[in-house]
């Protein structure tokens, strides 16, 4: 079986964490080993440190601090876990949720052998309720500033206040925005409860991915 | 011609900075002063990347002290500015803050609050209330506004420009770092197309006409040398601070009808004192909810009225810092009789169970 390495990109709050530690359950749940890898260098106060033991009990590897590791740290800036560095050398799948932006795409860089690794998909999560992708060009243009991206994944929404139309609008842009940047689209996700009236819907052939919601538990 | 940031109405997602932001953009504002500082940086972030595009400009300074400084010089110059600060940043400004008071200069900043005593914890914290109400050596001539959900952080940044250029006494929108992180749907609008007027920014020196004769000097004093002259320069403020109060006072009270205790909460932590209150009424508990929004002026007279109608035997203070609220509390209910118990979680969120626990614990 071929080995899976995804590295998740893209606009602050674009649903990076969410889409990366959905992928990491669903992975495992086939009854491979996973590792999650936490390199957001951005906001290491907003990730998945409050949801590393609850991942853990999942039966994913975690590499990145938590609660407790970060005591005592302050404001210390950009820091990635030392393991996180050696990630890709581990057995089985890997998931790396990454910082936002281009200048959080870039600590990719700071991962051996992220150059080189043969299997690493770099995958840029959109969502057109964010300002900044909220039309095919702004889509284009910052995937484009992103540096190295290998597939988009559509992932538009507006948290609780979200619609089935919302969706689908928000996916046909990405659609839009893959052909023009001459990429693939490697999966929409939506939330669970959009099964049923997805399921009739022309989504231009790509796979849907069927999500919950984790992210908001890290908050609190 | 320069396009509109926002045109019309639509719905989006974002993070409580970000939209402080684009509301800074839809309100008009010309320039942004600021110095980088965790929960708040995002703010500028978002402002370098925006505003070359809507013809707005942006200055980094050396330090918060300056970044106060030139917001009180661009407001002089005619010019909408803003700043954005938290914690230590927000206590370096204090000075600028302070020379704002003294000139009546609508000087706008956004606090993103975070954890104290400190100069580096980055947290979420509510212990900036006493700092932004009555920080500087002044009187706390300014108006702060206490935001509790993403769509009041685009609201209430809109509304502060108005505030500050009508009213000239600086105003201060207070988040948090959960607000300045948190990301939740809302509605991104143009004030013209709610109704809401702008106010225009004026030059506030270099008028035109001869003094003495086309028009009265502006005088825009920071500096007095007399006590004399101080007792009655802080007499002119403080009477126009009272006369401009009931206009911008703000505030929100629920079910407080023949409550038997109201809860007393600001900021973000007034939501969960709000479905704490309902769910206490739901089990026959007769609890109810009131919410300065605006910590300064304090709406005191409404609370007092809210106790005399529901006739509520208790209140009780809840908030995430050591007494802040509670003092500005004890303050402004000098005089009322009613026992005030407090739920003080300095650092910490505070969520609907803590505080239906609490209320049991008491009735």
């Amino acid at each position: 079986m071929a080995r899976i390495v995804e590295a998740y990109v893209g606009e602050y709050a674009s649903g990076k964490s969410e889409i990366a530690i959905n992928r990491a359950l669903e992975l495992s749940g086939c009854g491979q080993p996973v590792t999650l890898v936490d390199l957001d260098t951005v906001e290491p106060f907003y990730t998945l440190r409050p949801l590393k033991a609850w991942l853990e009990q999942q039966g994913i590897t975690v590499v990145g601090s938590g609660q407790e590791e970060s005591f005592g740290l302050g404001e210390t800036g950009g820091r990635i876990h030392p393991a996180a560095r050696w990630a890709l050398r581990r057995e089985g799948v890997i998931i790396l949720d990454i910082g936002y932006g281009v200048f959080g795409a870039r600590t990719l860089n700071l991962v051996e052998g992220a150059q080189a690794d043969p299997d690493l998909r770099v995958l840029a999560v959109i969502n057109t309720a964010r300002p900044m992708t909220s039309s095919v060009a702004d889509i284009v243009g910052y995937v484009r500033d992103l540096g190295r991206v290998d597939a988009l994944v559509s992932n538009s929404h507006l948290g609780d206040q979200t619609t089935p139309e919302f969706i689908i609008a928000g996916h046909r842009k990405v659609v839009q925005a893959a052909r023009e940047l001459g990429l693939p689209v490697a999966f929409l996700a939506v939330e669970e409860r959009w099964r049923e009236p997805l399921e009739a819907v022309d989504l231009g052939g790509v796979p849907v991915k069927y999500i919950r919601r984790y992210m908001p538990a890290a908050l609190w | 011609m320069v396009e509109k940031p926002i045109t019309g109405s639509r719905k989006a997602f974002m993070t409580g900075n970000e939209i402080v932001t684009w509301a800074a953009l839809a309100s008009g504002a010309d320039i942004m002063f600021g110095y980088p500082i965790t929960p708040q940086n995002e703010v500028m972030h978002y402002w370098t990347r925006l505003a070359p595009r809507f013809g707005r400009e942006f200055l980094q300074t050396e330090d918060e002290i300056s970044a106060g400084f030139t917001v009180c010089g661009a407001v002089q110059a005619g010019r909408k500015a803003f700043t954005a600060t938290a914690g230590p940043g927000n206590v370096l400004m204090q000075e600028p803050f302070g020379m704002a008071e003294a000139m009546r200069l609508p000087v706008v900043a956004v606090i993103q609050q975070r954890g104290g005593p400190s100069s580096g914890t980055v947290v979420y914290s509510q212990q900036e209330v006493t700092l932004t109400a009555y920080g500087g050596n002044g009187e706390g001539h300014r108006i702060v506004y206490s935001v509790a959900t993403h769509q009041e952080i685009f609201d209430y940044v809109i509304k502060a420009f108005n505030t500050a250029w009508t009213y000239r006494f600086p105003t201060f929108v207070l988040g948090d770092g959960y607000q300045a992180k948190m990301r939740e749907p809302l509605e991104l609008y143009d004030p013209a197309e709610r109704g809401i007027q702008l106010v225009p920014p004026t030059p506030l020196v270099g008028l035109p006409g001869a003094i003495g004769e086309d028009r009265e000097p502006q005088h825009l004093c920071n500096i007095y040398s007399l006590e004399e002259e101080l007792y009655d320069a802080v007499l002119r403020l403080e009477k126009d601070y009272q006369a401009m109060a009931p206009l911008v006072v703000e505030w929100q009270e629920k079910n407080c009808d023949h409550a038997e205790l109201i809860v007393v909460s600001h900021g973000v932590v007034s939501r969960a004192a709000d479905d704490a209150v309902q769910a206490l009424r739901q089990e026959g508990v007769r609890a109810g909810f009131f919410r300065p929004v605006t910590l300064r002026p304090f709406p005191q007279q409404q609370l007092r009225e809210a106790l005399r109608r529901s006739g509520a035997g208790r209140l009780l203070v809840a908030e995430s810092s050591q007494g802040q609220l509670l003092r500005l509390l004890r303050q402004e209910l000098y005089g009322e009789r009613v026992p005030i118990d407090a739920l003080l979680m300095p650092g910490v969120g505070i969520v609907d169970e803590d505080i239906i626990a609490k209320v049991k614990s008491i009735l």
